[in-house]
């Protein structure tokens, strides 16, 4: 569909290409001005940061016998990547947002999807209470949400745990094999809202009349939904699907307001954790490595996925 | 032609002006270099956390109209503040001043983030305690003006004590042990202390015992983490551990307050400033606390630990660094405003003119009226001076507060913790090219 479109619009607009070049001289200055408010901070806070990052992540400050005086900065070309992912604390990292990525992002899109799904349903009753409901954990602070979440589950202050003990379980949520959950729940929690509005919306645009006729031949609410919707909404769920992925890459906020009441959670528990934990350290060499790192993946992941449903789209 | 160089030189005009806004912005909040001279007054920023710090500054500026001081509020080191002073001073618009822990003076010389006042300094070496003056003085260059040292003490329940059948507060470790063992069997869920995961306090257990951490010898350093004296005090605590023995509540945490007033926590080993904390943080119990020396290896010979103290250090790119040092050294040794550090901040002044600061004397109403800065004096004559921090001291205690954390929940081990951050401290210093002894 949109490679036709291309192939439509190629040859006219390769003629006004033509056209186009004559008339360059004159446009140029109105030109430059109007793509100056773009792209003037476009470089300055966009460009220059990475081009920087990648630049620092190239070098490594230098001392000698017990250093302390101030370091001299040395070209090392690769050498931090080579350290970065020699470290086994930040491999762990990587690996950890990866497994969490794993199972939440699923779970909450299928959570937001079925919300989306029932919101968008004739028989639902108060879709507007619903939808606000659903939809105010995203507009709470993600920080606010997580030192939240930090005193539900702290060991001694929990009423969770409390409320658990009292049935008799012995619950302890931010245990070593309870933090990766708790930390999932803590992100369901704030972002189920914000994807199930998207795909919500999505739902919005499908036109009334192809649920009217699926109906006049005699599909389920079920099936409608299955057959109908679901396979319309494919790209909301992608598109949710992609910046979940991001999301958790870039895992923060969550681990790091939880580790004031799990001091178990170490310093290098997600990737973004441990690089402004380099930071701390006064090493931003290792921490733009790491950050390099961190985008270089969540890029190939976000990209790789979307590589992977536009084929799986174009087999069927 | 024309027309691209008239929008080149429009692009450059804008990013020329941006560049002038954030100079600007930078310049007020940072350097007093450039607004220093005007009028004959010397204008310093100083960056800090401790509370009545202000209270000094604001005192200076009343009697010195030549200096003034701006005093700016960062958070407190190891939660951002120093990250903030490193980077400004990277940057080149960091403050004059800023509040620096010994602990962490070395790793800011490592960066180059210090001023060298050596030369408006020496005057007032003979006023403090010679060791803190070692601890400003890095290679023979001093860096600032020591403000307090933190001598450690067992601040407590004396009501629960007493409940629980302890008639003293423990003077040895055994002791401790023994106490920890008696309440936790008269109750489960209460417990004599609590094991946090404050990698400096840990630090001050160590230097009571004499198992230093870094070491200097010539022109390498020496990393002992690992070594026997430190696994000693390891495994004591890795014990008390494994009988789960303690409460291992994070330190400075609302849980630890929590569990402190409703008793179920009935002590903490900590440094004279924790003192006005613990005050101010446990809300139930005020007036039935007290403060005991801390327990010691060896009651024939005791020999007491200390956790923090920190000076006023003047910072790389100072342009009045001798008005600086000036300043530094005034809120250091001047009666009112050691007095106001003590009540306020809860300091144990640096300067050995402050040891007879009247404010030392004053009862205090939390600890039941007792003079706590008594026990703290007591102890100081008994608290080793040449302990060395190290040059990556930032990175050794974030790993060593891991492990801690983790040694908590039983992931790991107290000494297997030491055994792992000595390897990566050293591996850490060499990649620096660092010369380091031992592995």
């Amino acid at each position: 569909m949109t490679t036709a479109l291309h192939e439509r619009t190629a040859g006219p607009a390769r003629a006004a290409g033509a056209r186009r070049t004559g008339r360059r001289r004159r446009r140029g200055r109105p030109v430059a001005l109007f793509l100056a408010p773009f792209l003037i901070p476009f470089a300055a806070f966009y460009l220059a940061p990475i081009g920087y990052t990648l630049y620092q992540s190239l070098f490594r400050m230098h001392r000698s016998g017990l250093g302390l005086t101030a370091p001299t900065q040395v070209f090392v070309g690769l050498a931090n990547y080579a350290t970065a992912l020699g470290d086994a604390d930040f491999r762990g990292s990587l690996l950890r947002v990866l497994l969490i990525g794993l199972v939440q992002v699923p779970l909450m899109l299928l959570f937001a999807l079925g919300l989306a799904l029932l919101l968008d349903a004739k028989s639902t009753l108060f879709k507007r209470v619903f939808r606000l409901a659903f939809f105010l954990p995203y507009a709470l602070p993600g920080v606010v949400g997580a030192i939240m979440w930090s005193y539900l589950v702290a060991p001694g202050l929990s009423p969770i745990t409390t409320a658990a003990h009292h049935l008799g379980l012995h619950l302890n949520l931010t245990s070593d094999a309870m933090l990766a959950p708790t930390i999932g729940n803590m992100l369901t929690w704030g972002w189920t809202g914000y994807n199930m509005l998207i795909i919500y919306s999505a739902l919005q645009a499908i036109p009334a009349e192809l649920s009217e006729a699926a109906t006049m031949d005699g599909c389920s609410a079920w099936g409608i939904a299955w057959r109908i919707k679901v396979p319309l909404v494919r790209p909301a769920l992608v598109l949710t699907t992609v910046f979940s992925i991001i999301g958790t890459a870039q895992l923060y906020n969550e681990p790091a307001i939880l580790h004031n009441v799990a001091p178990n959670l170490s310093s290098t528990y997600t990737p973004i954790y441990a690089a402004y934990d380099a930071v701390n350290a006064d090493n931003f060499n290792a921490a733009a490595t790491e950050s390099v790192i961190l985008a270089l993946l969540a890029f190939v992941l976000s990209f790789g996925f979307l590589k992977l449903v536009q084929r799986k789209g174009a087999a069927l | 032609m024309k027309a691209r160089s008239h929008s080149l030189a429009a692009a450059l005009a804008v990013l020329t002006a941006a560049a002038v806004v954030t100079g600007c912005s930078s310049g007020s909040s940072g350097t007093s270099d450039s607004a220093g001279a005007s009028g004959g007054v010397v204008k310093l920023d100083f960056w800090g956390w401790a509370p009545g710090y202000d209270q000094s500054v604001a005192l200076f500026n009343q009697t010195h109209p030549n200096i003034q001081v701006t005093f700016d509020k960062t958070a407190s080191g190891g939660k951002g503040g120093y990250t903030k002073m490193l980077t400004a001073a990277k940057a080149g618009n960091a403050p004059c001043l800023a509040q620096v822990g010994y602990e962490t003076l070395p790793s800011f010389a490592a960066a180059g983030a210090l001023t060298d006042v050596t030369k408006y300094a020496g005057d007032a070496k003979s006023q403090f305690a010679d060791w803190t003056w070692k601890q400003v003085t890095i290679s023979g260059q001093t860096y600032g003006i020591p403000v307090d040292t933190a001598p450690m003490a067992l601040m407590y329940r004396k009501d629960l004590f007493a409940k629980y059948g302890i008639d003293k507060p423990p003077v040895t470790w055994d002791e401790y042990a023994a106490d920890a063992a008696k309440v936790h069997a008269a109750d489960p869920t209460v417990y004599l202390g609590d094991f946090g995961n404050d990698s400096y306090n840990y630090a001050g257990l160590a230097w009571q015992a004499g198992a230093g951490w870094f070491g200097t010898s010539g022109d390498q350093w020496q990393v002992t983490l690992n070594s026997a004296a430190n696994q000693k005090v390891a495994g004591y605590w890795q014990g008390l551990l494994d009988k789960k023995l303690l409460k291992t509540d994070p330190s400075y945490a609302p849980s630890l307050y929590a569990d402190m007033g409703s008793g179920k926590v009935l002590s903490d080993v900590n440094a004279v400033w924790d003192a006005p904390i613990i005050a101010s943080s446990v809300k139930d119990g005020a007036g039935q606390w007290a403060v005991a020396p801390m327990p010691v290896w060896d009651a024939a010979n005791p020999a007491y630990g200390n956790d923090g103290g920190s000076a006023t250090a003047v910072l790389k790119g100072c342009g009045h660094a001798k008005e600086a040092t000036e300043f530094a050294t005034w809120m250091s040794t001047n009666a009112d405003s050691v007095s106001n550090l003590i009540k306020v901040t809860g300091i144990y002044p640096a300067a050995t003119s402050g040891l007879g600061n009247p404010a030392l004397a004053a009862p205090d109403t939390f600890y039941g009226g007792q003079t706590i800065f008594d026990v703290f004096k007591a102890e100081t004559p008994h608290i080793s001076t040449d302990w060395t921090w190290g040059p990556t001291m930032t990175q050794t205690a974030t790993d060593v507060g891991d492990g801690l954390g983790q040694a908590g929940t039983g992931g790991t081990t107290v000494p297997n913790m030491l055994g792992a951050v000595q390897g990566k401290t050293v591996a850490a210093m060499k990649q620096q090219g660092l010369s380091v002894a031992g592995g």
